[in-house]
C-alpha cells in the first residue's frame, strides 16, 4: 500500500471515491449476477421440466404401445428448441426407446437413466423426467439442455454491468474533481507553504487565513508555529554567529598556544643562545604576519640594545633601518626604556612618534611594533621586537602571545646560560678531580719515599758521625786511612743528597723557601752531570749516541730562585729532549743575556728530535698531557711551567714536526744583584763539658752520638726511648744536676720527640732542645718546627752542624 | 448337393436355437395384446352411462376361446381404470357380455362377427378383435401383425358413434379405417 501513501492528496481523494463507488457497484453487480444466475438456472430447470413433461405426455401412447417411430417423431420436434442438444426416451425397464441428438452436437447419451431429477453438468443441464400413465411410470425422458444460452445472457448482463461501472466511475471522477476541492484545497495550500519554507528557510511566510473549520484552525496553528520558529530561528542564528565568533577566537588562541608550545619545545632542546633566538625568529616569521622581528640583548651599563638575532624575511627592511646584526640601538625615553624596565610596549601607530626608535621604524614604512622584554628573575636582559607595516597590527591576543613567548625565550636563554656555566664548572671539576687524583698518587709515592729516606738517614747517621769524628780527632791516622775516610765521607754525602732529591720528588711547593741567587751556568753543568745516566748511558745501551753541546754566556748574572726547583726543571727539559730523540741527535744547552732594558737571563734546551705539531705544542704544558703513552705522567713539562711561573719567568717553545724543539726560559734578572749572604763559617764557641741528654730509639745512633760528643768533651747521658728520656731528665733536674741541652730523635715509638721536647720544657723551660730528624728538611719546609724545639737537625747529622746548633741554642737560651 | 445340405444344416441349427422360443413367442404376442387391451382402456373415455354404477368395475369381456391363457389376467392384476376395478369375463355368448365396456372377440368367433357387432351396435362398448377386416366391418379396433410387431387399426367412426371418445394419441398410433359401405 506504500504507493497509496505517496499519492498526492487530490488523487487520493479521487481514488477513494472511485474505489468506494466501484466496490459498491461491484457488490451490487455481483449480487445481481448471482441472483440472475440462480434465476436463470431455476427458469431453465423449470422450462426443461415443462418441456420434458409435454414431450413425456406426447410420447406416453407411443411408449404404451411401443411405437418407436411415433416417439421418434415426437422427439424430433425438439429441433425447434435450439438449446436442447439431446433427448432420449427410456421405457419402464430403463432401456432406450427413442432418442434425439441435435445435429453437430455429438452428445453421448446415457445408456440408462439415473433417478429422476436434474443435474447441472459441464456446459449443460441434464434432466431426467418420469413419464406417468395412469399413475404408473411407464418410462423416463432425458433432456440435455445447453447452458450456452444462459451464459450468453449472463455475458450480456456482465457487459452491461461493466458499462454501468465505467460510467459510474467516470461520473465519480468528474464529480470528485470539484467536490474534493474544499477538503484538499486548504491542505494543499498548507503543504505548498511548508514546502516553500523548507526550501527557502524563510520563516516569515504566513499561510492566508481560511475557513473557520478544522483546516482554518490548522492554518492558524501553523502560522503560530511559524511565528515561534521564526523567533527561535532568529535567536539561534544570533547564537550561532556568537559561537562562531567565539570558536574563531578559541581557534586562533589554540593556534597561538600550539605555536607557543612548538617554539618552547624547540628552544628547550637548544642550549646556546644564538640557536634559541634563531628558532624563535624563524618560527615567528613562518607563523605570524610580522614584517620585522629581531631579538636584542640589553647592556645595562651602556644603556643600549644590541641586535643578536634577526629574521631573514625582514632582512632588507632591517638593513634599511640600520638594524643589522650587532647593531646597537640606544634606548630612547618613551618606548624602549619602558621595555627595558620589564614592561611590554605596544605602539599601534608610530607615524607620529616623537622618539627616535619609533621614528626610525616609521621611516622604514613600519607602523606598529611590539617590544617584549626578556626577563629573568625580574631582570631584563634583552628584548623581542616585532613590527608590522599596518597600523594596529597587533591584537591584544598577539601582544599577550608575544609576552608569553618572551617569557619562555627568556627562561630558555637563562637556562642556556646556566647550562653553559654548569658545563664549565663541570669541566673544571673534572680537571681538578684528575689533578687531585694524580697528586694523591704522587703523595702516596712521596710518603713511601719519605719513609725510605728516613730509614736511610738513620742508618747512615753513625757512619757520618764517626767518619767526621775520626777525621777530626785522630791526627795519627795514616794517609791511606784519612783518604779512605774522606771517600766514605763523600759517599755518605752523596747518599744523603740522593735521599734529599728523592724527598724532593714528592715535596710540595716550598713557597717559604727563600729565593737565593742561582748561577745558571753552574746549574747547567750540574744537571748535565746529574742526568748523564739518562742522556749518555741508557741510549748507548741501545746503540744510540746523543751529543751534548753547551754554549754558556760568560757574564751571565745570577737570577733569584730556588736552586732545586730550577735544577729539576732543567733536568725535566733534558729528559724531554732525550725522549724526543729516539734515534740520537744533538742536545744543546745555552745561556744568553738578552740586551733589552729589562734584562733577561735566557736558558735554552734544544734538541734535534721529532718535534711537535702545532696542536701538541699548544697543549704540551698542560698537566697530564703526554705523547709518551704509559711511560709519561704528563707532569714533567707542567712542573717546568709551574716552576717558571713561580720565578716570574716565561717559557717559549719553538718546534715543528721533524725539526726539533727549543724550550727557552727567560728569567728576569734582578736590578740589584742580590749580595750573596755567603754562609761563612761563622765562628762559634761551643762550651765544653756540657751535660747533654741524648734520646733515640736507635742504639747505633746513640752510640755514635755519645762517642763523638764525648770526644768533644761533653758528658753524655743516653735514653733509649721518649719516656725513659723524660724520666732521666726529671731525675737529673731533681738531683740538681740538670742537663745543659737535650738532643732527641723525632720519630720514636710511644713517646716521640715532640712530646719529649714539651715535657722537657715543662720541667725546665730554659733547657734547649735539639730535634734530630730524618724529616728535618720537610719540617722546615712546612713551617712545622714543633713548639718547645729550639733547633732541628737533619739526619745524618754533621758534627759541625751539631756543634753550631749547641752553640746557638745555648747562647740564645742564655741571653 | 453339398451347398444345399450346408444351408439346410444352418437352417436346422437356427431352428434348434429358435425352437424353444416358439411357445413363449406365441404367448408373448398375447402378452402384448393383453397389455394393449389394458392400454386401450387408458386412452379411451367411456361415457358415464357406460357403467351401471360408480363403483361398478371395468369389465373386459373375452368372447369366444380365450387366447391369452392368463396373460390378460396378469396384466390387469391390481390395475384400475378411472377408479374402476378391472375384471375379465369370458363367455361364448355376446349377450353375457353386454355389461362389459370392452369386448375382445376371439378368432374363434370370426364367423359370427356380423351378429356380434350388430348385437353390440349403439352400445358404449369398445370391440377389439384379431380377425382381418374386423374394423371395416364395424369393429372398433383390430390387431394385426406388422412383422413381429403387434399393430392395430381403428375405426374411429364406429368407436365414437357409441359415445366413446378415443384419444388423439391412440388414433395417431393406429391405422385408421372406415366402415365398408356395402357391408352396411
Amino acid at each position: 500500500m506504500n504507493w497509496l501513501k505517496k499519492l498526492p492528496l487530490k488523487r487520493k481523494i479521487t481514488l477513494v471515491i472511485l474505489l468506494t463507488c466501484s466496490a459498491v457497484l461491484l457488490l451490487a453487480c455481483g449480487v445481481l449476477a448471482a441472483y440472475q444466475l440462480f434465476d436463470f438456472r431455476r427458469t431453465l430447470v423449470r422450462d426443461s421440466i415443462v418441456l420434458a413433461d409435454v414431450i413425456g405426455k406426447n410420447t406416453r401412447a407411443a411408449l404404451a404401445f411401443q411405437d418407436e417411430n411415433s416417439a421418434q417423431q415426437t422427439l424430433s420436434t425438439l429441433q425447434s428448441e435450439p438449446y436442447v442438444s439431446a433427448a432420449c426416451l427410456y421405457d419402464a425397464n430403463g432401456n432406450e426407446f427413442a432418442n434425439y441428438v441435435q445435429s453437430g452436437s455429438g452428445v453421448q447419451l446415457p445408456a440408462h437413466p439415473p433417478a429422476a431429477g436434474h443435474y447441472f453438468e459441464l456446459g449443460h443441464l441434464a434432466l431426467f423426467h418420469p413419464i406417468i400413465l395412469n399413475g404408473k411410470q411407464i418410462g423416463t425422458i432425458y433432456l440435455q439442455t445447453e447452458l450456452k444460452g444462459m451464459y450468453n445472457r449472463l455475458r450480456v448482463s456482465a457487459g452491461v454491468a461493466l458499462l454501468v461501472l465505467l460510467g459510474s466511475c467516470l461520473v465519480a471522477v468528474l464529480l470528485a474533481a470539484p467536490l474534493q476541492k474544499p477538503i484538499s484545497g486548504p491542505i494543499l495550500v498548507l503543504a505548498e507553504a511548508v514546502r516553500n519554507i523548507a526550501q527557502r528557510k524563510d520563516y516569515t511566510v504566513r499561510v492566508p487565513a481560511q475557513d473557520s473549520n478544522e483546516t482554518g484552525l490548522l492554518t492558524e496553528a501553523f502560522n503560530q508555529l511559524l511565528a515561534g520558529i521564526e523567533e527561535r530561528d532568529k535567536a539561534l542564528r544570533g547564537e550561532i554567529a556568537e559561537r562562531k565568533g567565539a570558536e574563531g577566537k578559541v581557534q586562533s588562541q589554540l593556534a597561538r598556544l600550539e605555536l607557543l608550545h612548538s617554539i618552547t619545545r624547540a628552544i628547550s632542546e637548544r642550549l646556546d643562545l644564538q640557536s634559541i633566538f634563531q628558532v624563535v625568529i624563524r618560527t615567528l616569521e613562518d607563523n605570524l604576519p610580522i614584517d620585522l622581528i629581531c631579538i636584542c640583548l640589553y647592556e645595562q651599563n651602556a644603556n643600549v640594545l644590541t641586535v643578536v638575532g634577526l629574521g631573514t624575511s625582514g632582512a632588507a627592511l632591517a638593513t634599511q633601518l640600520g638594524l643589522s646584526r650587532e647593531a646597537r640601538v640606544p634606548i630612547d625615553e618613551n618606548g624602549l626604556s619602558q621595555c627595558v624596565r620589564g614592561r611590554l610596549v605596544y605602539e599601534s601607530d608610530v607615524s607620529g612618534a616623537k622618539f627616535p626608535f619609533p621614528q626610525r621604524l616609521a621611516q622604514a614604512g613600519l607602523r606598529s611594533f611590539v617590544a617584549a622584554p626578556l626577563l629573568v628573575e625580574s631582570k631584563v636582559f634583552g628584548a623581542l621586537i616585532a613590527a608590522r607595516k599596518q597600523t594596529e597590527g597587533f591584537s591584544s591576543g598577539d601582544c599577550e602571545f608575544l609576552k608569553q613567548l618572551s617569557g619562555h625565550v627568556a627562561l630558555a636563554a637563562h637556562q642556556a646560560q646556566l647550562y653553559e656555566a654548569l658545563q664549565q664548572a663541570y669541566d673544571d671539576l673534572r680537571q681538578t678531580q684528575q689533578a687531585v687524583m694524580q697528586q694523591e698518587r704522587l703523595k702516596a709515592l712521596g710518603q713511601m719515599a719519605s719513609g725510605i729516606a728516613h730509614d736511610i738517614n738513620n742508618a747512615i747517621s753513625p757512619v757520618a758521625l764517626y767518619t767526621e769524628s775520626l777525621l777530626e780527632k785522630e791526627p795519627n791516622l795514616s794517609a791511606r786511612a784519612r783518604d779512605y775516610l774522606g771517600t766514605i765521607q763523600h759517599a755518605i754525602e752523596d747518599v744523603s743528597h740522593t735521599v734529599a732529591r728523592m724527598r724532593e720528588f714528592y715535596r710540595q711547593r716550598e713557597q717559604q723557601l727563600a729565593l737565593t741567587p742561582v748561577n745558571l751556568n753552574q746549574m747547567i753543568q750540574q744537571v748535565i752531570d746529574l742526568s748523564r745516566a739518562r742522556w749518555s748511558d741508557m741510549p748507548q745501551q741501545r746503540g744510540i749516541f746523543i751529543k751534548i753541546e753547551t754554549d754558556l754566556a760568560a757574564a751571565l748574572p745570577p737570577v733569584m730562585g730556588v736552586e732545586s726547583e730550577i735544577r729539576e726543571a732543567l733536568v725535566n727539559l733534558i729528559f724531554n729532549a732525550v725522549d724526543a730523540m729516539p734515534n740520537g741527535g744533538t742536545l744543546a744547552l745555552r745561556t744568553k743575556i738578552s740586551g733589552k732594558p729589562a734584562r733577561l737571563a735566557q736558558v735554552e734546551v734544544t734538541d734535534t728530535g721529532i718535534g711537535m705539531d702545532e696542536d701538541v705544542r699548544k697543549r704540551c704544558l698542560e698537566p697530564f698531557f703526554t705523547t709518551k703513552g704509559e711511560r709519561g705522567t704528563g707532569l714533567g713539562l707542567a712542573m717546568v711551567y709551574g716552576t717558571v711561573r713561580r720565578h716570574n719567568a716565561d717559557i717559549e717553545i719553538e718546534s715543528a714536526p721533524g725539526k726539533g724543539t727549543t724550550f727557552r726560559i727567560n728569567f728576569p734578572v734582578p736590578a740589584m744583584p742580590a749580595g750573596a749572604p755567603a754562609k761563612d763559617a761563622a765562628p762559634f764557641v761551643v762550651p765544653s763539658r756540657l751535660r747533654i741528654l741524648v734520646v733515640d730509639d736507635d742504639p747505633l745512633l746513640i752510640k755514635s752520638l755519645r762517642d763523638t760528643l764525648e770526644t768533644d768533651g761533653h758528658v753524655i747521658v743516653t735514653a733509649g726511648g721518649g719516656q725513659e728520656g723524660i724520666t732521666a731528665f726529671r731525675h737529673a733536674y731533681e738531683r740538681k744536676e740538670p742537663f745543659a741541652a737535650v738532643i732527641t730523635d723525632l720519630g720514636m715509638p710511644y713517646v716521640d720527640g715532640r712530646q719529649v721536647a714539651s715535657a722537657i720544657k715543662g720541667i725546665s723551660p730554659s733547657t734547649p732542645v735539639i730535634l734530630l730528624t730524618g724529616w728535618g728538611q720537610r719540617l722546615v719546609a712546612e713551617g712545622d718546627i714543633p713548639a718547645h724545639v729550639n733547633h732541628v737537625l737533619n739526619k745524618p747529622p754533621k758534627l759541625r752542624d751539631l756543634r753550631e746548633a749547641l752553640a746557638q741554642t745555648l747562647s740564645s737560651t742564655k741571653s | 448337393m453339398s451347398k444345399r445340405s450346408s444351408i439346410a444344416s444352418w437352417f436346422y441349427i437356427l431352428l434348434l436355437v429358435v425352437a424353444p422360443m416358439n411357445a413363449p413367442a406365441q404367448s408373448k404376442e398375447y402378452q402384448i395384446k393383453a397389455a394393449f387391451l389394458f392400454n386401450f382402456a387408458q386412452f379411451v373415455n367411456w361415457p358415464s352411462g357406460a357403467f351401471p354404477g360408480t363403483n361398478a368395475p371395468f369389465c373386459i369381456g373375452v368372447l369366444g376361446d380365450d387366447p391369452f391363457s392368463g396373460a390378460l389376467d396378469a396384466t390387469i392384476q391390481g390395475e384400475t381404470i378411472d377408479n374402476h376395478k378391472i375384471i375379465v369375463e369370458r363367455s361364448q355368448n355376446v349377450a353375457d357380455l353386454k355389461n362389459c365396456q370392452m369386448i375382445f372377440v376371439s378368432k374363434s368367433e370370426r364367423k359370427h362377427v356380423a351378429e356380434i357387432l350388430s348385437a353390440l351396435d349403439s352400445k358404449p362398448i369398445l370391440t377389439v378383435s384379431e380377425v382381418d377386416g374386423f374394423a371395416e366391418r364395424g369393429g372398433g379396433i383390430n390387431f394385426y401383425l406388422a412383422g413381429t410387431k403387434v399393430r392395430f387399426e381403428i375405426n374411429p367412426g364406429v368407436a365414437q358413434s357409441d359415445g366413446l371418445k378415443i384419444s388423439a394419441q391412440l388414433l395417431s398410433l393406429g391405422k385408421i379405417v372406415q366402415s365398408a359401405k356395402e357391408d352396411k
